[in-house]
């Protein structure tokens, strides 16, 4: 049988932005929680001030470190799949280029005060046209290799894929549409109720099809390949597909409960966001039924230990946002805390956990050799579990505190906390231990840099996949 | 019929019909995520939701730069421009009762804005009826230049340089002929008198002026 030529240097150039961009991100955010401790920590300079660094430290997350370790998925697990190379290796590296130099675009003109303000989708007008051109480059690349594919069957992880190329052009360029009034300064064509509706219908599925869909689909493929298991029923990876990429579109509403768009809007939004339990545990069902027939590896590995606990956070913020899109609830957790400890339990114990995953799969056979050390993965893992777990618990605190405090009244019935600043005293110790929280986190990955690093600066000594069974027994 | 293909499933079979074709798969993903925003997103168009507020007046040429400034410096990621119909927070921005028997946020008030500033997260303050609760120009721009100064334990960054970067009145023009075509009724006479109020005028005082605006054109009782 003639053997498939894959090309694997792309998926290690990716990797290697991943590595970069992941750095810069989370180094920013553990800045910027700092700053909201210590506000002069910005130094003085404008371009890393909070509101200039924020937007940096999402886009550079979830667009940067996430998206990297994603298209290096899409080149290395798509040809293995449909056993058919990619159809054009020049394309891939043209999407490498023009998306490097989209990051680095987005980091330039985002400190300088360039931005659409609209939450993830603050890259003005002429960066946009660039990132619809990759998209289509990258999109029309797998699809050709789709469509020149040898193994007839697609499986479950391509599915997620294809939702997610297919999903965010649409999402995309409806959100952006903008008149340019320069070069870096346009305005929405939506006004008020209009704009904030696109704007969360795309928000929300930025995090369906960025931060769900293809890590799902990262899951389907690292979880069985590195567990030599198969995946636990096929009927539910159908089903939970279908119904999840269905309904998450519908659930942008609930970021707009109680404020001025229509009600049949708001409860729409709210609906569908609580359906999206479901499918969504579907998932996460699918994923631990068939950990559970590794049971005996898990303990030895520290790779199916973060497949664990990524699969685990993913089955808690399904949970707890369906929960915060309940208008009592949102009532509550609307604007505070809460929703940034939400986000990062998803970010950073899901997404960030399976881009682990991703790398420790990745790194030593690409680079044909052995993970330089399975003891400070072992380390890593713990590190960055206590640091997510710090982080969240101590928003939830935070978060419920001040929604509290807002609302509370005296016995006349009139505001207990009346002056601002007040809370924002109250909330300072929270935010200390989320601020160190993140830096036990960000510890956790340089510690993993460090590992893969080593690993690299030994290419070549032969990959050989461990039986982590026999590692165990003896 | 073979015997595996009996045992599959409802599901499995339907699947099974297009797992192998690539171009019906794709086709079908497209269709299920087209389907909640073509029910959730034209009706706003169609439907005239907003009621119009004819006391809201688009943003001056000096308010606008202000305006810019906010999204340059990413305001909205600490403070929300909307407030909920709950007692508990039109107490909190309404406490000089300025605003009528329904002192929260209505679409209407938001017509002219592209894009809309609500934000997501309430680090500080709501800013929507900022020229009812502080209408102070001196003590913002203190609050401003260092926020600790007027509110110890502030945790808002500092902007002095905003006070440093002068306007330029072709800019903000271009920039008010541009939101004239998403739809804001800029007149000439707006156009014209740019000049003469963004003289002289600093980013920083714009970003006052356009704060100053906030909750202006609603006041009930003025």
């Amino acid at each position: 049988m003639k053997e498939i030529q894959y090309d694997n240097q792309i998926v290690r150039w990716w990797v290697i932005g991943a590595i970069v961009w992941g750095l810069a991100a989370m180094l920013g955010g553990v800045i910027l929680a700092f700053q909201l401790v210590y506000p002069e920590l910005n130094m003085g300079l404008p371009w890393i001030s909070f509101g200039r660094l924020r937007p940096v430290h999402t886009n550079g997350a979830i667009f940067g470190f996430t998206l990297s370790i994603v298209f290096a998925t899409f080149y290395y697990a798509i040809p293995r799949l449909l056993k058919t190379p990619m159809w054009s290796s020049k394309l891939s590296r043209v999407h490498f280029g023009l998306y490097t130099l989209t990051i680095v675009l987005a980091v330039v003109t985002l400190v300088s005060g360039i931005t659409q303000s609209k939450e993830y989708a603050e890259l003005e007008w002429p960066i946009d046209v660039l990132i619809a051109a990759w998209w289509v480059i990258m999109g029309l690349n797998v699809f050709m290799t789709i469509k020149n594919r040898e193994e007839q069957h697609l499986y479950a992880a391509i599915w997620f894929f294809i939702a997610t190329i297919v999903t965010i052009p649409i999402l995309y360029i409806v959100n952006n549409l903008s008149i340019p009034a320069s070069l870096w300064k346009s305005y929405s064509i939506y006004s008020g109720s209009t704009d904030a509706n696109i704007q969360w219908w795309y928000g929300h599925n930025a995090v369906a099809f960025v931060l769900t869909t293809p890590i799902l689909g990262m899951m389907y493929y690292y979880l069985p390949k590195h567990s030599r298991l198969p995946i636990f029923s096929h009927r539910i990876s159908i089903i939970h597909f279908w119904s999840l990429i269905f309904i998450y579109i519908w659930a942008g509403p609930h970021h707009l409960l109680y404020q001025p768009i229509p009600d049949w809007a708001q409860t729409l939004g709210m609906v569908f966001s609580v359906s999206l339990i479901a499918p969504s545990w579907g998932g996460m069902l699918n994923a631990f039924l068939t950990l559970t027939q590794a049971k005996d590896k898990i303990r030895t590995d520290a790779t199916l230990k973060f497949i664990l606990v990524a699969m685990t956070f993913y089955g808690m913020s399904t949970f707890e946002g369906p929960m915060m899109a309940i208008r009592s609830v949102n009532m509550i957790s609307h604007n505070t805390d809460w929703t940034i400890g939400h986000v990062h339990g998803g970010a950073l114990g899901w997404v960030a956990g399976m881009m682990f995953v991703a790398m420790y799969y990745l790194v030593p056979r690409l680079w044909n050799t052995k993970l330089y050390s399975e003891k400070l993965a072992e380390i890593h893992f713990w590190m960055a579990t206590v640091g997510v777990l710090v982080y969240m618990v101590s928003m939830w605190v935070s978060g419920i505190t001040e929604g509290l405090m807002w609302r509370a009244v005296d016995s006349t019935g009139a505001l207990q906390y009346p002056d601002w600043i007040e809370i924002v005293r109250t909330l300072k110790p929270y935010r200390i231990a989320r601020a160190l929280g993140g830096t036990l986190f960000l510890s956790g990955f340089i510690l993993m840099v460090y590992n893969l690093i080593q690993t690299i600066r030994r290419k070549g000594q032969g990959f050989v996949p461990v039986d982590l069974r026999e590692a165990a027994s003896k | 019929m073979s015997e595996e293909h009996k045992n599959l499933t409802f599901y499995e079979k339907l699947s099974e019909k297009i797992e192998s074709k690539s171009l019906k798969f794709i086709l079908f993903t497209t269709l299920a995520v087209l389907i909640g925003g073509l029910v959730e997103i034209p009706p706003f168009f169609l439907m005239g939701s907003v009621q119009k507020i004819e006391s809201v007046k688009p943003y001056n040429a000096l308010e606008l730069a202000g305006r810019d400034a906010y999204q340059q410096e990413g305001c909205f990621y600490c403070h929300t421009q909307v407030i909920r119909p709950f007692k508990w927070e039109t107490d909190r921005w309404d406490r000089n009762r300025e605003y009528g028997p329904e002192p929260f946020s209505k679409a209407g008030e938001f017509v002219y804005e592209h894009p809309f500033l609500w934000g997501s997260k309430r680090t500080g303050p709501d800013l929507s009826h900022e020229a009812s609760l502080n209408n102070n120009a001196s003590w913002h721009r203190a609050h401003l230049m260092n926020p600790r100064e007027t509110t110890p334990g502030s945790v808002m960054p500092a902007y002095p340089w905003l006070f440093e970067s002068k306007l330029d009145a072709a800019e903000v023009k271009s920039h008010m002929r541009a939101l004239q075509t998403v739809g804001v009724p800029y007149t000439q006479t707006d156009m014209d008198a740019a000049d003469e109020l963004v003289k002289g005028k600093t980013q920083g005082d714009a970003l006052i002026a356009y704060i100053l605006k906030l909750g202006r054109d609603t006041m009930v009782v003025k």
